[in-house]
């Protein structure tokens, strides 16, 4: 196990404008194998400047790694300007302490990522696989596709502690969401494929939903009106209302559950 | 232009204007242009490496409110051509619909160093030249759309020919525009009416056919010395069995005698335009059947709009097509109306080579090119971006040369291919010389561009050349592809722009407009009209219409006089 520890220097926050760093170069499969002057050396962007690692953060490393899964990597210092957090991450572990911004485990494909407060909109955009733990709040587009995209979240697993913005898994096509807290209006949005489980309160879930399943376990606040009663079904135990959707999409389309309580 | 002397020495030239077929030889330019010799110049070392005159391409979607609508309307677009800015470049975007910049470099990467826009609606010439001014590099020049337009199917319907050719003076004047562009004739109009229109429909309240409104056009066309033809995408364009509708569309200029040696008729896009079959179930190639009709009549020159397979942003201003693909496709989908003037439609599209239609398109416009005996006679497009970026004529160039890449790529996709195209059973191998041909020379003297210095490396033709990256021996599929997509160098106007696939300079293009010479008495007449409509229909009063000057920084003026039989 090889742990690279990654500290924020406090002076580039220090700034009127706390300019974001841009760290998807940062992730454990692309920096397996290299020594601490060539971590060091990696290139991330810092607003419009490309900037050393070194520069911008205190880099240690402890231990040896065999490959890229065995790479650990820990952020520390104030994260809450730190963007692309892990995306296009293919292996190995990262932890961030603290609030992240933007994109964080945006397009990964495999690993782990654990972020240990709040992460920012767009976290997991368009992940292909592997798994995002938020142990706070996740903002807006969890897991939604870039504007535009017609896929969202393919593959992958993504947990929240705490409550979701708006549009979670928009677009999505496949792999899990869960969100421990509330999820703001629109979850689910296009979705056509994997399952997003809601255990909080929320609101018009499911708009234009062509397939995949959402599983309200908490307060529904405002019900879709354009989804059908079909029955009441038992998942894991538990009693719950099957409804058939969206039908906005036409007979033919509409083949998204919602199940609610 | 660039001060000075160039002498590239020793390459392989393919100059097909000037009959000059692989010929070793060296060209020398002076002050932006090719002369005969050269006293000091700086060497560019061209030793056994193909050299061409700079690309013209004769149609693509480039500049203007339905390219910008697109860009707008697909952000994910955008996303996929992102490329820092350089000491040199400015940032790039998009890849279906690039910006302004990556349009320029990339066109000059390929060796082009002339492009036609396609389709300028009249209303929104000025947003359509302010973007190619924003475009670097190339030479550029627009077509205004005259077909739909109110006063042209007023003229047309009392066989008025001549006040229509006053008409079409103003407005190409009005534009600073460059020859008469045709777009499903009629049916544009129509679908204002939720309709469209076949070739003898009548086109609702105006009631003139788009046959009639062809046939005028191209004889309005011919009362002045124009440069080009008038340039036609036909009605019922991507409808299964429209061939025939294509053919009849050729017919209604058989008897215009065009003012010099060209044809009366340009038809765009002709991959488009060559299905049969009666629905998407039996749908086939009639490829043959157009090439048969080409071969037999000098009367109508084709451009391909060859498919590129993968994801496209198809735009057109014939609204009605662009509603049809919607509705196939379920993907976003906009529509424009342009006043009195015209429409357009924009919707993302996927040419996929596992789908027997889209194999088939696919095939269609390779058939073509291999079908149609004279090389003069056809044009490389991908009809940009409808049937595929223009990223792409690299691959179309390796296909048409390289039989054995078409048949590998024929075994990957759907197999319609073997049984409702003709194109694996085609043997005919395009040599350097042909794809010179078709994507220069041809383009160059079609347009008129040739005597006005673009498409040749003669004396006095203007210094673009593209020297590529390959032997002349080349028959590598692969290897080709690679040489046309990225120059060893390109030059325009006689300065390196682009020098082993990298852009080392960005100066700017010209604009190239017509300028048509009528009549005082006819043109004072025709105003009358004209007035009236801008006081009762336009959202702009008549003297804020034509564009000024100052939106062609770089102008190059053709006059075209008016003929007096």
């Amino acid at each position: 196990m090889q742990t690279i520890t990654l500290k924020l220097k406090n002076a580039v926050m220090s700034g009127i404008a706390a300019v974001p760093v841009e760290v998807d170069a940062l992730t454990p499969d692309k920096l397996f194998g290299k020594s601490e002057a060539e971590l060091n050396a990696v290139n991330v962007w810092w607003g419009n400047r490309e900037e050393n690692t070194g520069e911008l953060f205190d880099v240690s490393v402890e231990g040896d790694a065999a490959s890229a899964d065995e790479v650990k990597i820990v952020l520390e210092g104030d994260l809450t300007r730190v963007k692309r957090i892990g995306e296009g991450m293919k292996a190995g572990e990262i932890e961030a302490r603290g609030d992240v911004d933007m994109h964080c485990g945006a397009m990964m494909e495999g690993g782990r990522i654990v972020v240990k407060g709040n992460a920012d909109c767009w976290a997991g955009r368009e992940m292909r696989g592997g798994e995002l733990i938020i142990e706070g709040d996740a903002d807006d587009n969890l897991c939604a596709m870039y504007r535009g995209e017609i896929a969202g979240m393919i593959g992958g697993k993504v947990t929240v502690n705490g409550n979701a913005g708006e549009l979670v898994g928009q677009y999505m096509t496949g792999g899990e969401i869960l969100i421990k807290g509330n999820a703001n209006r629109l979850a689910g949005l296009n979705m056509s494929g994997g399952k997003i489980t809601i255990e909080g309160d929320a609101e018009l879930f499911g708009p234009d939903m062509t397939g995949g399943e959402i599983v309200m376990k908490g307060k529904v606040l405002e019900m879709m009106p354009s989804f059908k009663f079909l029955e009441t079904a038992t998942v894991d135990g538990v009693e719950y209302k099957k409804y058939l959707g969206d039908f906005a999409m036409g007979e033919k389309k509409a083949k998204g559950t919602l199940y609610v309580r | 232009m660039a001060d000075g002397e160039l002498l590239i020495r020793n390459g392989v030239v393919y100059d097909p204007i000037n009959g000059v077929k692989g010929e070793k030889k060296d060209i020398c330019i002076q002050d932006g242009k090719i002369v005969e010799s050269v006293t000091n110049p700086k060497v560019i070392d061209a030793e056994g490496r193909v050299v061409m005159p700079g690309g013209v391409d004769i149609h693509a979607h480039i500049a203007g409110g339905k390219v910008n609508a697109g860009r707008i309307m697909r952000p994910e677009d955008e996303r996929k051509g992102v490329e820092p800015k350089t000491k040199v470049c400015r940032v790039q975007s998009g890849y279906s619909i690039p910006n302004t910049f990556a349009t320029g470099y990339r066109y000059a990467k390929m060796g082009y160093t002339f492009v036609m826009e396609a389709a300028m609606p009249p209303l929104l010439a000025r947003h359509t030249h302010e973007e190619m001014v924003d475009i670097p590099i190339l030479d550029n020049a627009a077509m205004p759309l005259i077909d739909n337009n109110w006063m042209t199917m007023e003229y047309v319907k009392s066989g008025d020919t001549d006040l229509l050719a006053a008409y079409i003076a103003w407005i190409i004047k009005a534009t600073k525009g460059y020859g008469v562009k045709v777009v499903n004739p009629g049916g544009t109009e129509a679908w204002g009416w939720a309709k469209n229109c076949d070739l003898n429909d009548a086109v609702p309240y105006f009631d003139v056919t788009p046959a009639e409104i062809v046939k005028c056009l191209g004889e309005a066309n011919e009362k002045f010395e124009m440069p080009h033809s008038i340039h036609v995408h036909g009605n019922m364009l991507g409808h299964p069995g429209n061939y025939e509708v294509t053919t009849a569309t050729y017919d209604l200029v058989k008897g215009i005698k065009p003012y010099r040696d060209r044809p009366a008729m340009h038809a765009t896009h002709t991959q488009f335009h060559s299905y049969g079959g009666t629905t998407w179930g039996n749908f086939e190639s009639k490829a043959g059947a157009i090439a048969d009709y080409i071969n037999n009549n000098d009367h109508v020159s084709i451009d391909l709009g060859s498919v590129i397979l993968g994801d496209t942003t198809t735009m057109t201003a014939d609204g009605p097509m662009e509603y049809s693909l919607y509705q196939i496709t379920g993907r976003k989908w906009t529509n424009h109306d342009v006043e009195l003037e015209t429409g357009s439609g924009i919707t993302p599209f996927l040419y996929s080579g596992k789908v027997s239609v889209h194999t088939i398109q696919w095939a269609i416009g390779q058939e073509l090119a291999l079908l149609v005996k004279d090389p003069w006679k056809i044009a490389l497009t991908t009809d940009h971006p409808n049937a595929g970026p223009f990223i792409g004529y690299p691959i179309i160039i390796s296909m048409l040369m390289s039989k054995k890449r078409r048949e590998e790529s024929a075994e990957a996709m759907h197999k319609a291919i073997f049984d409702r195209a003709e194109l694996p059973s085609i043997d005919r191998e395009y040599d350097l010389n042909e794809i010179a041909i078709i994507t220069r020379g041809m383009a160059a003297k079609t347009l008129g561009l040739a005597e006005h210095g673009k498409g040749h490396l003669g004396v006095g033709a203007d210094a673009d050349v593209a020297v590529y990256d390959m032997s002349p021996e080349e028959r590598d599929a692969g290897k080709i592809q690679k040489a046309f997509l990225n120059t060893k160098y390109t030059i325009k106007a006689g300065e390196i722009v682009v020098k082993d696939g990298e852009v080392v300079a960005t100066p700017p293009g010209r604009t190239i407009f017509v300028t048509p010479e009528c009549d005082d008495k006819l043109m004072d007449e025709m105003m009358v009209t004209l007035k009236d409509k801008f006081d009762k229909y336009y959202s702009v009063t008549f003297n804020n219409y034509p564009v000024q000057d100052a939106y062609l920084p770089h102008p190059y003026e053709i006059k075209a006089p008016w003929r007096s039989s």
